[in-house]
């Protein structure tokens, strides 16, 4: 029965940060948009299966408002961005695809080395799932330095919070349901007060590429 | 003794489907592109006429070029021994391991190249060098994608991966498994020349690769290159079906087994080729400068997978 749980939860981790690391192969926002949403849905999914092998009720609650927020309102909120910026590609970021690719492959390793303490003092069936969700927070947060369109990096914002949800539930079953509840009304809140700024970058520059920012300081 | 023969006979099996798998493929294609296509049959008779069809050589070719056809048809004869694809354990597995494998494959792909370059047209020196970029990224990915399983079953040796995942079924779930399961199939794509990398459906495009080394092949030669390609292209298939999903494969040599695993090849077959032929209508070709960007995403694949296969172990 453990064995089945750490599978499906090491599983579930895994699809994760291959919707993650779509980020760095694709180029067009769409792809980025349906990568975040099914990411959205494999972490749901990681949930209720924490839920159901852990006999945590509260979890259900917690799977259901992520699949809402993420998997439903933020989606269709970026798809009506998107139809703004469609022809915003990001053709050139600082760092080339394939080198981003193998940097983020190193990065994933470099999760497994961090954790290494973290999975050695748990018990838990679902502790082999922690260094992959660290390595889509390390490969994330490598997505919002290295891209330079805005939506891209409010995109890898998103996946770095779905990445530290995983953890929490891979490490620790899931934090109380009202914490819960506060962080998801925090990203809720983030993601609207960035969406503003894209806009606004938008307007003042015609484009949103966060390179024209430097423009600012004449 | 039986086990000598079953290698015999296994590598006969491969060699006769390799021509009808190329032509399911095609066939089932064609019918998702709303044409009746040819049928199944057809690679058959394209090589029966090719290998009656005359010789015509450049006059600048050497030897290279006239042996060339045969070296690439003895690596994958060669390979058909030693890849697990109706039983095992099998005499030959002594013999060579997955290293050996996959270089015997590169080492067709290396003579195939400096047979391009060989006769010295423009086509066939582009085709080498981009059959070598593509070689030289997709090479290490195959074997790091199988060293993934080497390492969860403890051995380099492709009978004992087999065996092992048999008798550990959770194992083949497992994510250093699907990862290198990703990261191989893209390869197979890549290396076998198909859609997104290369086109095999036609000839003389500004973009080939396959296509434009062979261009000065006829008769004999080219059936022999043809067909050669064609095994490649169940190998991967059946190390992909037997590799990941060994269920079917005989273990122990009575004949009642091996017709199941008869059986069973063929479902994996049908089942890859329609996988594939799925995808070939789905997706355009990919531009050449972003091929090296998706062999790099197997070979991270495949890195995450050794990687967790390593720790997890």
């Amino acid at each position: 029965m453990d064995s089945v749980f750490s599978q499906l939860s090491v599983m579930g981790s895994s699809l994760a940060l291959i919707f993650g690391l779509i980020l760095l192969w694709r180029r067009g926002v769409t792809a980025y948009i349906s990568a975040f949403t099914w990411q959205s849905r494999v972490i749901t999914a990681v949930t209720v299966v924490v839920a159901y092998f852990g006999h945590d009720h509260e979890l259900y609650w917690v799977a259901g408002a992520l699949f809402i927020l993420k998997g439903l309102v933020i989606p269709r909120l970026l798809r009506r961005m998107e139809r703004r910026f469609a022809a915003e590609r990001e053709l050139e970021p600082y760092v080339n695809t394939a080198t981003s690719l193998v940097i983020s492959g190193l990065l994933v390793l470099f999760g497994y080395a961090i954790t290494r303490p973290l999975v050695a003092l748990s018990q838990l069936p679902t502790r082999a799932g922690m260094p992959l969700a660290m390595g889509l927070v390390l490969v994330s947060l490598f997505v919002i330095v290295s891209r330079k369109k805005a939506l891209t990096q409010v995109i890898g914002f998103l996946m770095l919070e779905n990445g530290l949800a995983l953890l929490a539930v891979l490490g620790t079953y899931g934090i109380p349901l009202i914490v819960e509840l506060g962080v998801f009304l925090d990203v809720l809140m983030g993601f609207l007060v960035m969406q503003i700024f894209v806009y606004q970058i938008h307007e003042t520059f015609e484009s949103i590429d966060v390179e024209q920012l430097n423009r600012l300081r004449h | 003794m039986i086990g000598y023969v079953l290698e015999v006979a296994q590598a006969a099996l491969a060699l006769l489907l390799a021509p009808g798998l190329v032509g399911l493929i095609r066939w089932m294609k064609a019918r998702l592109q709303n044409r009746r296509g040819a049928p199944v049959l057809q690679p058959y008779w394209e090589l029966g006429k090719l290998f009656r069809k005359e010789v015509v050589v450049s006059n600048n070719a050497s030897w290279l070029f006239r042996a060339t056809p045969f070296i690439v048809f003895a690596s994958v004869v060669a390979v058909t021994f030693l890849v697990p694809i109706l039983a095992v354990p099998l005499p030959f597995d002594g013999v060579g391991d997955l290293l050996v494998v996959v270089y015997l494959l590169l080492l067709g792909t290396f003579f195939l190249s400096l047979a391009g370059l060989d006769p010295g047209s423009p086509f066939g020196g582009m085709g080498a060098s981009r059959e070598m970029t593509v070689a030289a990224l997709a090479e290490p990915t195959v074997a790091l994608a199988i060293f993934a399983l080497a390492l969860s079953a403890g051995s380099t040796n492709l009978g004992q991966i087999v065996a092992r995942t048999m008798t550990d079924p959770g194992a083949a779930l497992s994510p250093g498994h699907l990862l290198a399961f990703g990261a191989l199939f893209i390869v197979t794509l890549a290396e076998t020349g198909r859609l997104p990398i290369d086109n095999p459906a036609t000839h003389l495009e500004l973009t080939m690769i396959h296509e434009a080394m062979v261009l000065e092949y006829s008769g004999r030669y080219l059936a022999l290159i043809e067909w050669a390609a064609a095994v490649k292209l169940l190998i991967f298939f059946s190390l992909l079906g037997n590799l990941f999903v060994p269920w079917g494969v005989s273990v122990t040599m009575t004949p009642s087994t091996l017709a199941i695993a008869v059986a069973s090849l063929l479902a994996k077959l049908v089942v890859l080729a329609g996988v594939v032929a799925v995808l070939e209508t789905r997706i355009a070709k990919l531009r050449l400068f972003r091929v090296p960007e998706l062999l790099s995403v197997s070979f991270v694949l495949a890195l995450l997978a050794v990687t967790s296969s390593f720790l997890l172990r």
